[in-house]
């Protein structure tokens, strides 16, 4: 499949739920090379090759490969291989205009307080205690409410919301296959979920993008009946289950640093660049994958049509001949690819740091000197990844 | 209507060529090209390229 010279790689078998992206296994193979081997092509290593793989036009997104490498089969894999990130060219083009204006930067600015707002009733909820579990206290209801704010569901869905995206999250892990039934009843549910709103919003129109996407499939052409739905879905499914794991992620990696911690609570004016750091040390999603339209050569390597490349977002973000080690919120860094790159490049970035960022200002503010109360349960480190649940103890709020 | 790409910040994603594929292309060596002058009639596209830039390196002058 591949040239002789790749047998010589380093092998990681990412299949393994012990498999961590951060293991010595990894750090080894980047040390030794740009790329390894791996169950399903290759594994891509460091920044340099990351960066420029991540935008190849010799490549497209491999994720449509996902429910074959899996023998994933129902309604997740269904929309898996139907939806935004597996569509290419024209289609993906045309679909994409239709989503980006409910993203926009500017729309985002707009939401900082309510983003505000969540944040602050969350924390005075458990505040005072000293103690909660984290995910199901903060991370979980943030991220689901943020959503709900963008587009304008009822606050109080936000459990059924959660629970489902949850649901449907365990397709992106490395037990996929035990969790099958979990995902694809989830992804049923949400789709009810979806096509009720969406039925809803024909009914009374509003400004909102799921408003937006009712309108542009007026004309079938724009967009049809299965694409509206299929968009619905990974609109809310997208955007919570990241994002909840992102923040938890956040947590853990200030809970190892508190200095870091203390830092974003003396200037909270790094929240920002916190967010960035988090995401280049610890991203939820661990990699994003491509796959080889043509033969091609590529740093000496030859790449045959149809090979999987898993390029590593945390492995090229730690690349010790890109960055300074260690976890510091006040060194300027290059840009990570914790939100991919290129065509595919996440969507909804602009949301995803600009809530990140308020709620990372006010844990810092407000949840002072956090640790661990017992040890997390985290998902396994191959995939998408996060904490389970976290139990956390702090100095109780006056 | 000037378009001004800030070449340090872009990352080449090409999200500005879907978004206002009139105004922005990949040439054949993947460097990015685009019409700096466009007529008015293309203001929109341009400001939604300029949007929807991850990096936002794209600003419309005028």
């Amino acid at each position: 499949m591949m040239a002789d010279g790749v047998l010589e790689a380093p092998y990681l078998n990412l299949d393994d739920p012990a498999f961590s992206i951060r293991s010595k296994a990894v750090r080894d193979a980047r040390e030794h090379g740009w790329y390894a081997r791996t169950p399903y092509g290759l594994a891509i290593l460091r920044y340099s090759e990351v960066g420029e793989l991540m935008r190849d036009q010799r490549l497209r997104q491999g994720s449509h490969k996902w429910p074959a490498h899996n023998k994933a089969a129902g309604m997740f894999a269904d929309w898996w291989v139907r939806m935004l990130l597996n569509r290419i060219g024209d289609d993906h083009a045309r679909l994409r205009r239709l989503a980006n204006p409910a993203f926009s930067p500017k729309l985002i600015a707009t939401l900082q307080p309510k983003f505000i707002g969540i944040a602050n009733e969350l924390i005075d909820a458990f505040g005072s205690a000293g103690h909660c579990e984290f995910m199901s206290a903060f991370s979980e209801p943030y991220a689901t409410r943020v959503i709900c704010a963008l587009f304008n569901l009822p606050h109080d869905e936000w459990r059924e919301l959660a629970t489902n995206a949850a649901g449907m999250g365990l397709a992106l892990g490395v037990t996929y296959k035990a969790d099958e039934a979990t995902v694809n009843n989830a992804t049923g549910r949400l789709f009810d979920y979806s096509r009720a709103l969406i039925a809803q919003r024909r009914r009374t129109p509003g400004d909102d993008f799921i408003s937006l996407l009712v309108q542009a499939n007026s004309d079938k052409d724009a967009l049809s009946d299965e694409e509206m739905d299929d968009m619905v879905v990974l609109a809310v499914f997208g955007g919570i289950d990241t994002t909840r794991n992102q923040i938890g992620l956040a947590m853990g990696q200030f809970i190892e640093h508190p200095g870091q911690w203390r830092l974003l609570a003396q200037q909270p004016d790094l929240a920002r660049a916190a967010v960035e750091e988090v995401m280049r040390t610890r991203p939820t999603t661990t990699w994003v994958t491509r796959e080889a339209l043509q033969d091609f050569t590529y740093n000496g390597l030859d790449i045959k049509q149809g090979t999987t490349l898993h390029l590593f977002a945390e492995s090229a973000g730690t690349d010790p001949s890109v960055f300074k080690s260690g976890f510091d919120i006040s060194e300027p860094r290059k840009q990570h690819y914790g939100f991919g790159g290129g065509t595919h490049h996440c969507l909804g970035h602009f949301i995803a740091r600009g809530d990140m960022t308020e709620a990372l200002k006010l844990l810092a503010r407000r949840v002072v000197n956090p640790a661990y109360d017992g040890e997390p349960v985290w998902l396994p480190d191959s995939g998408n990844t996060g904490p389970v649940k976290m139990n956390i103890k702090f100095d109780p709020e006056l | 209507m000037k378009i001004c790409v800030d070449l340090e910040k872009c990352k080449l994603h090409g999200q500005c060529i879907i978004a206002a594929p009139d105004l922005f292309v990949f040439e054949a060596d993947g460097s990015l090209h685009w019409i700096e002058q466009p007529e008015e009639t293309q203001r929109q596209a341009a400001l939604d390229a300029a949007d929807v830039c991850p990096e936002q390196a794209i600003v419309i002058e005028g």
